[in-house]
Protein backbone atom coordinates (compact mmCIF):
# COMPACT_ATOMS: atom_id res chain seq x y z
CA UNK A 1 0.00 0.00 0.00
CA UNK A 2 1.03 3.16 -0.76
CA UNK A 3 1.90 5.63 1.97
CA UNK A 4 1.82 9.66 1.19
CA UNK A 5 1.95 12.45 3.70
CA UNK A 6 -1.58 14.55 4.56
CA UNK A 7 0.22 17.64 2.39
CA UNK A 8 0.95 15.24 -0.52
CA UNK A 9 -2.77 13.71 -0.37
CA UNK A 10 -3.85 17.12 -0.49
CA UNK A 11 -2.17 18.39 -3.10
CA UNK A 12 -2.99 15.36 -4.89
CA UNK A 13 -6.91 15.62 -4.16
CA UNK A 14 -6.68 19.73 -5.06
CA UNK A 15 -5.31 18.61 -8.40
CA UNK A 16 -8.18 16.39 -8.93
CA UNK A 17 -10.87 18.55 -8.04
CA UNK A 18 -9.52 21.24 -10.50
CA UNK A 19 -11.25 24.49 -8.73
CA UNK A 20 -14.31 22.05 -7.51
CA UNK A 21 -13.80 23.35 -3.53
CA UNK A 22 -14.25 26.79 -2.66
CA UNK A 23 -12.29 27.54 0.75
CA UNK A 24 -14.32 29.16 3.61
CA UNK A 25 -11.81 32.42 2.96
CA UNK A 26 -13.74 32.76 -0.97
CA UNK A 27 -16.80 32.74 0.99
CA UNK A 28 -16.30 35.23 3.61
CA UNK A 29 -14.56 37.19 0.78
CA UNK A 30 -17.96 36.49 -1.11
CA UNK A 31 -20.14 38.10 1.59
CA UNK A 32 -18.09 40.86 2.17
CA UNK A 33 -18.42 41.54 -2.09
CA UNK A 34 -22.28 41.25 -1.37
CA UNK A 35 -22.24 43.60 1.59
CA UNK A 36 -20.42 46.18 -0.56
CA UNK A 37 -23.30 45.25 -3.36
CA UNK A 38 -25.62 46.59 -0.90
CA UNK A 39 -23.46 49.08 0.99
CA UNK A 40 -25.39 47.99 4.27
CA UNK A 41 -24.14 47.47 7.60
CA UNK A 42 -25.62 43.95 9.41
CA UNK A 43 -28.60 44.53 10.24
CA UNK A 44 -29.83 47.89 8.69
CA UNK A 45 -30.73 46.28 5.46
CA UNK A 46 -34.57 46.15 4.38
CA UNK A 47 -37.12 43.72 1.98
CA UNK A 48 -35.09 41.24 -0.56
CA UNK A 49 -31.80 42.84 0.68
CA UNK A 50 -32.40 42.61 4.09
CA UNK A 51 -33.40 38.98 3.78
CA UNK A 52 -30.44 37.49 1.50
CA UNK A 53 -28.05 39.07 4.18
CA UNK A 54 -30.00 37.24 7.05
CA UNK A 55 -29.42 33.97 5.04
CA UNK A 56 -25.69 34.92 4.29
CA UNK A 57 -25.39 35.76 8.04
CA UNK A 58 -26.58 32.01 8.65
CA UNK A 59 -24.64 30.63 5.93
CA UNK A 60 -21.33 32.45 7.83
CA UNK A 61 -22.55 30.84 11.21
CA UNK A 62 -23.21 27.34 9.45
CA UNK A 63 -19.65 27.41 7.95
CA UNK A 64 -18.44 28.42 11.29
CA UNK A 65 -19.96 25.94 13.64
CA UNK A 66 -18.72 23.00 10.74
CA UNK A 67 -15.05 24.36 10.81
CA UNK A 68 -15.35 23.90 14.61
CA UNK A 69 -16.99 20.31 14.62
CA UNK A 70 -13.63 19.82 12.79
CA UNK A 71 -11.34 21.35 14.15
CA UNK A 72 -12.56 19.10 17.15
CA UNK A 73 -13.11 15.88 15.86
CA UNK A 74 -9.46 16.39 14.39
CA UNK A 75 -10.61 15.34 10.57
CA UNK A 76 -6.67 15.94 9.78
CA UNK A 77 -5.44 13.34 11.82
CA UNK A 78 -8.86 11.30 10.53
CA UNK A 79 -7.74 11.55 7.23
CA UNK A 80 -3.88 11.31 7.88
CA UNK A 81 -3.73 8.80 10.64
CA UNK A 82 -7.12 6.57 11.04
CA UNK A 83 -8.03 5.58 8.00
CA UNK A 84 -4.52 4.83 6.60
CA UNK A 85 -3.96 2.73 9.74
CA UNK A 86 -7.33 1.04 9.46
CA UNK A 87 -5.95 0.33 5.55
CA UNK A 88 -2.70 -0.92 6.75
CA UNK A 89 -4.57 -3.37 9.47
CA UNK A 90 -6.22 -4.71 6.17
CA UNK A 91 -3.23 -5.01 4.57
CA UNK A 92 -1.79 -7.11 7.21
CA UNK A 93 -5.00 -9.30 7.39
CA UNK A 94 -4.59 -9.85 3.23
CA UNK A 95 -1.11 -10.71 4.05
CA UNK A 96 -1.95 -13.45 7.18
CA UNK A 97 -4.82 -14.66 5.28
CA UNK A 98 -2.10 -15.44 2.40
CA UNK A 99 0.39 -17.38 4.95
CA UNK A 100 -1.95 -19.31 6.82
CA UNK A 101 -3.66 -20.75 3.16
CA UNK A 102 0.03 -21.19 2.46
CA UNK A 103 0.64 -23.61 5.25
CA UNK A 104 -2.72 -25.42 4.64
CA UNK A 105 -1.75 -26.10 1.11
CA UNK A 106 2.12 -26.92 2.08
CA UNK A 107 -0.15 -29.73 4.74
CA UNK A 108 -2.42 -30.82 2.08
CA UNK A 109 0.95 -31.39 -0.46
CA UNK A 110 2.52 -33.44 2.87
CA UNK A 111 -0.72 -35.53 3.39
CA UNK A 112 -0.55 -35.91 -0.43
CA UNK A 113 3.33 -37.42 -0.41
CA UNK A 114 2.10 -39.55 2.34
CA UNK A 115 -0.08 -40.90 0.61
CA UNK A 116 1.25 -41.84 -2.41
CA UNK A 117 4.77 -43.43 0.03
CA UNK A 118 2.18 -45.15 1.82
CA UNK A 119 0.98 -46.81 -1.26
CA UNK A 120 3.70 -47.89 -2.94
CA UNK A 121 5.00 -49.44 0.20
CA UNK A 122 2.27 -51.58 0.44
CA UNK A 123 2.64 -52.38 -3.04
CA UNK A 124 5.75 -53.52 -2.55
CA UNK A 125 6.01 -55.33 1.00
CA UNK A 126 7.03 -58.84 1.30
CA UNK A 127 5.87 -60.85 2.21
CA UNK A 128 2.65 -59.26 -0.53
CA UNK A 129 -0.13 -58.31 1.57
CA UNK A 130 -3.63 -59.24 0.32
CA UNK A 131 -5.12 -58.60 -2.26
CA UNK A 132 -8.18 -57.58 -0.99
CA UNK A 133 -6.98 -55.99 2.46
CA UNK A 134 -4.69 -53.66 -0.31
CA UNK A 135 -8.09 -52.68 -2.33
CA UNK A 136 -9.43 -51.94 0.88
CA UNK A 137 -6.73 -49.49 2.30
CA UNK A 138 -6.39 -48.18 -1.46
CA UNK A 139 -10.46 -47.17 -1.68
CA UNK A 140 -9.72 -45.04 2.16
CA UNK A 141 -6.63 -43.81 0.62
CA UNK A 142 -8.72 -42.42 -2.23
CA UNK A 143 -11.11 -40.95 -0.04
CA UNK A 144 -8.81 -38.87 1.95
CA UNK A 145 -7.22 -37.46 -1.27
CA UNK A 146 -10.84 -36.10 -2.32
CA UNK A 147 -10.71 -34.35 1.40
CA UNK A 148 -7.39 -33.00 0.28
CA UNK A 149 -8.69 -31.68 -3.23
CA UNK A 150 -11.63 -30.34 -0.90
CA UNK A 151 -9.89 -28.83 1.18
CA UNK A 152 -7.69 -27.48 -1.44
CA UNK A 153 -10.88 -26.05 -3.19
CA UNK A 154 -11.91 -24.38 -0.04
CA UNK A 155 -9.06 -22.53 -0.12
CA UNK A 156 -10.69 -20.16 -3.11
CA UNK A 157 -11.57 -18.03 0.21
CA UNK A 158 -8.47 -16.58 0.24
CA UNK A 159 -8.90 -15.29 -2.97
CA UNK A 160 -11.80 -13.99 -3.00
CA UNK A 161 -11.37 -12.34 0.81
CA UNK A 162 -8.03 -10.28 -0.37
CA UNK A 163 -10.80 -9.18 -3.47
CA UNK A 164 -13.16 -8.03 -1.12
CA UNK A 165 -11.20 -6.35 1.74
CA UNK A 166 -9.53 -4.39 -1.77
CA UNK A 167 -13.14 -3.20 -2.11
CA UNK A 168 -13.18 -1.88 1.55
CA UNK A 169 -9.68 -0.20 1.26
CA UNK A 170 -11.32 1.53 -1.82
CA UNK A 171 -14.13 2.73 0.15
CA UNK A 172 -12.20 4.33 3.35
CA UNK A 173 -10.01 5.63 0.40
CA UNK A 174 -13.08 7.40 -1.01
CA UNK A 175 -13.34 8.32 2.36
CA UNK A 176 -10.41 9.85 3.01
CA UNK A 177 -10.38 11.90 0.42
CA UNK A 178 -14.00 13.07 1.60
CA UNK A 179 -12.54 14.35 5.10
CA UNK A 180 -9.55 16.15 2.75
CA UNK A 181 -11.73 17.57 1.07
CA UNK A 182 -13.36 19.48 4.05
CA UNK A 183 -10.03 19.99 5.94
CA UNK A 184 -9.01 21.44 2.83
CA UNK A 185 -12.06 23.73 2.36
CA UNK A 186 -12.16 25.08 5.74
CA UNK A 187 -8.45 25.88 5.28
CA UNK A 188 -7.41 23.43 8.34
CA UNK A 189 -4.31 23.26 6.59
CA UNK A 190 -1.57 24.91 4.87
CA UNK A 191 1.66 24.60 2.68
CA UNK A 192 0.20 22.22 0.83
CA UNK A 193 3.51 20.52 -1.21
CA UNK A 194 2.89 18.62 -4.65
CA UNK A 195 2.93 15.15 -5.79
CA UNK A 196 5.46 13.69 -8.05
CA UNK A 197 4.03 11.81 -11.26
CA UNK A 198 5.50 8.39 -10.43
CA UNK A 199 3.24 8.38 -6.81
CA UNK A 200 0.10 9.63 -8.72
CA UNK A 201 0.83 6.83 -11.94
CA UNK A 202 1.15 4.20 -8.93
CA UNK A 203 -2.02 5.09 -7.19
CA UNK A 204 -3.81 5.07 -10.53
CA UNK A 205 -2.12 1.60 -11.12
CA UNK A 206 -3.64 0.82 -7.77
CA UNK A 207 -7.16 1.75 -8.08
CA UNK A 208 -7.05 -0.35 -11.12
CA UNK A 209 -6.67 -3.44 -9.37
CA UNK A 210 -9.42 -3.11 -6.94
CA UNK A 211 -12.29 -4.76 -8.73
CA UNK A 212 -13.44 -7.31 -6.57
CA UNK A 213 -15.75 -9.78 -6.81
CA UNK A 214 -19.27 -9.58 -6.20
CA UNK A 215 -21.30 -9.68 -3.54
CA UNK A 216 -23.74 -13.19 -3.30
CA UNK A 217 -27.05 -12.00 -5.30
CA UNK A 218 -25.33 -9.90 -7.59
CA UNK A 219 -23.02 -10.21 -10.82
CA UNK A 220 -23.52 -13.72 -12.92
CA UNK A 221 -23.36 -17.24 -11.16
CA UNK A 222 -21.46 -19.86 -13.17
CA UNK A 223 -24.57 -20.99 -14.50
CA UNK A 224 -25.82 -17.76 -16.08
CA UNK A 225 -22.55 -17.44 -17.44
CA UNK A 226 -22.54 -21.04 -18.92
CA UNK A 227 -26.39 -19.83 -20.73
CA UNK A 228 -24.15 -17.00 -22.07
CA UNK A 229 -21.36 -18.60 -23.21
CA UNK A 230 -23.56 -21.85 -24.66
CA UNK A 231 -25.67 -18.96 -27.11
CA UNK A 232 -21.82 -16.96 -27.99
CA UNK A 233 -19.41 -19.91 -28.42
CA UNK B 1 -16.55 -37.58 -29.11
CA UNK B 2 -13.59 -39.09 -27.52
CA UNK B 3 -10.40 -37.38 -28.03
CA UNK B 4 -7.23 -38.61 -27.28
CA UNK B 5 -6.32 -36.31 -24.11
CA UNK B 6 -2.15 -35.73 -23.80
CA UNK B 7 -1.90 -35.66 -19.98
CA UNK B 8 1.83 -34.15 -20.93
CA UNK B 9 0.23 -31.15 -22.53
CA UNK B 10 1.50 -28.17 -21.63
CA UNK B 11 -0.28 -25.37 -19.61
CA UNK B 12 0.47 -22.46 -18.06
CA UNK B 13 -1.46 -21.22 -15.12
CA UNK B 14 -1.72 -17.18 -14.50
CA UNK B 15 -2.79 -15.33 -11.62
CA UNK B 16 -1.01 -12.62 -9.24
CA UNK B 17 -2.23 -14.27 -6.67
CA UNK B 18 -0.54 -17.17 -5.46
CA UNK B 19 -2.93 -19.05 -3.66
CA UNK B 20 -4.87 -19.42 -6.67
CA UNK B 21 -1.81 -20.63 -8.87
CA UNK B 22 -1.31 -23.17 -6.54
CA UNK B 23 -5.23 -24.20 -6.06
CA UNK B 24 -5.28 -24.60 -9.88
CA UNK B 25 -1.95 -26.28 -10.55
CA UNK B 26 -3.46 -28.98 -7.91
CA UNK B 27 -6.81 -29.47 -8.81
CA UNK B 28 -5.17 -30.06 -12.31
CA UNK B 29 -2.76 -32.20 -10.97
CA UNK B 30 -5.44 -34.09 -9.51
CA UNK B 31 -7.19 -34.62 -12.51
CA UNK B 32 -3.68 -36.42 -14.15
CA UNK B 33 -2.26 -33.50 -15.33
CA UNK B 34 1.51 -32.68 -14.90
CA UNK B 35 3.08 -30.52 -17.03
CA UNK B 36 2.16 -26.79 -15.37
CA UNK B 37 3.62 -23.81 -15.74
CA UNK B 38 2.84 -20.28 -14.08
CA UNK B 39 3.08 -16.24 -14.14
CA UNK B 40 2.01 -13.92 -11.90
CA UNK B 41 0.67 -11.32 -14.59
CA UNK B 42 -0.37 -10.92 -18.14
CA UNK B 43 3.42 -9.60 -19.30
CA UNK B 44 5.43 -12.60 -17.73
CA UNK B 45 2.65 -15.18 -19.01
CA UNK B 46 3.59 -13.59 -22.41
CA UNK B 47 7.24 -13.30 -22.47
CA UNK B 48 6.87 -17.29 -21.71
CA UNK B 49 4.25 -18.16 -24.19
CA UNK B 50 7.14 -16.81 -26.35
CA UNK B 51 10.09 -18.24 -24.89
CA UNK B 52 8.04 -21.64 -25.01
CA UNK B 53 5.18 -23.28 -26.47
CA UNK B 54 1.55 -23.94 -24.67
CA UNK B 55 -1.46 -26.17 -25.74
CA UNK B 56 -3.69 -24.46 -22.62
CA UNK B 57 -3.96 -21.50 -20.78
CA UNK B 58 -5.68 -20.78 -17.84
CA UNK B 59 -5.74 -17.21 -16.81
CA UNK B 60 -7.03 -15.00 -14.03
CA UNK B 61 -8.81 -11.64 -15.78
CA UNK B 62 -7.86 -8.84 -12.69
CA UNK B 63 -3.65 -8.54 -12.46
CA UNK B 64 -0.96 -5.88 -12.63
CA UNK B 65 0.55 -4.71 -15.71
CA UNK B 66 -1.48 -7.05 -18.73
CA UNK B 67 -5.19 -8.17 -17.44
CA UNK B 68 -6.47 -11.26 -18.55
CA UNK B 69 -8.24 -10.32 -21.45
CA UNK B 70 -5.25 -8.05 -22.63
CA UNK B 71 -3.36 -11.02 -22.49
CA UNK B 72 -6.15 -12.67 -24.01
CA UNK B 73 -6.57 -10.41 -27.12
CA UNK B 74 -2.81 -10.60 -27.49
CA UNK B 75 -2.12 -14.27 -27.31
CA UNK B 76 -5.02 -14.14 -30.43
CA UNK B 77 -3.07 -11.77 -32.38
CA UNK B 78 -0.15 -14.40 -32.67
CA UNK B 79 -0.54 -17.21 -34.88
CA UNK B 80 1.71 -19.29 -32.56
CA UNK B 81 -1.86 -19.26 -30.04
CA UNK B 82 -4.43 -18.57 -32.71
CA UNK B 83 -6.31 -21.41 -31.69
CA UNK B 84 -4.83 -22.43 -28.08
CA UNK B 85 -7.54 -22.91 -25.99
CA UNK B 86 -7.55 -19.80 -23.20
CA UNK B 87 -9.65 -20.14 -19.91
CA UNK B 88 -10.75 -17.08 -18.22
CA UNK B 89 -11.00 -17.66 -14.49
CA UNK B 90 -12.35 -14.53 -12.38
CA UNK B 91 -14.42 -13.87 -9.16
CA UNK B 92 -16.81 -10.94 -11.59
CA UNK B 93 -19.70 -12.67 -13.57
CA UNK B 94 -20.30 -9.41 -15.30
CA UNK B 95 -22.33 -10.45 -18.33
CA UNK B 96 -20.49 -7.30 -20.18
CA UNK B 97 -16.89 -9.19 -19.43
CA UNK B 98 -18.19 -11.98 -20.36
CA UNK B 99 -19.33 -10.99 -23.92
CA UNK B 100 -15.95 -8.90 -24.53
CA UNK B 101 -14.06 -12.33 -23.52
CA UNK B 102 -15.84 -13.75 -26.06
CA UNK B 103 -15.51 -11.48 -28.40
CA UNK B 104 -11.94 -11.84 -27.67
CA UNK B 105 -11.63 -15.30 -28.26
CA UNK B 106 -12.07 -16.74 -25.00
CA UNK B 107 -12.92 -21.14 -25.01
CA UNK B 108 -14.44 -20.52 -21.71
CA UNK B 109 -14.86 -18.91 -18.70
CA UNK B 110 -14.72 -20.33 -15.04
CA UNK B 111 -16.60 -18.09 -12.04
CA UNK B 112 -14.36 -17.80 -9.01
CA UNK B 113 -14.85 -19.64 -5.97
CA UNK B 114 -14.78 -23.20 -8.22
CA UNK B 115 -14.37 -26.74 -7.81
CA UNK B 116 -12.71 -29.38 -9.52
CA UNK B 117 -15.69 -30.59 -11.10
CA UNK B 118 -16.21 -27.30 -12.64
CA UNK B 119 -12.56 -27.18 -14.02
CA UNK B 120 -12.92 -30.58 -15.33
CA UNK B 121 -16.12 -29.96 -17.06
CA UNK B 122 -14.64 -26.80 -18.85
CA UNK B 123 -11.51 -28.69 -19.84
CA UNK B 124 -13.79 -31.28 -21.37
CA UNK B 125 -15.65 -28.62 -23.49
CA UNK B 126 -11.99 -27.01 -24.77
CA UNK B 127 -9.64 -30.08 -25.01
CA UNK B 128 -11.88 -33.02 -25.04
CA UNK B 129 -13.12 -36.12 -22.32
CA UNK B 130 -10.12 -37.40 -20.61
Amino acid sequence: MTTMSLMERIALLEQSQKGDMIPASEVWKLLDNVKEMFGEKPGTGHGHSSELYRELGELAKFINGAKKELQEVKASNIADEHLPNAANHLDAIVQMTEQATGRIMDECDQITNFHNDVKERLLSADPQIDANVLMGVDDAMNQAQTSVTHIYEACNFQDITVQRIQKVVKALQEIERQVLRMVVVFGLVENQSKLDEATKQELTEDAALLQGPQLAGQGLEQDDIDAILSKLL
Amino acid sequence: MSTMVDKNMRILVVDDALTMRRIVINLLRQLGFNNMNEADDGTTAWEKLQLETFDLIISDWNMPKMTGIDLLRKVRTDAKYAQTPFIMVTAEGKRENVIAAVQAGVSNYIVKPFNAATLKEKLVKVIGEF
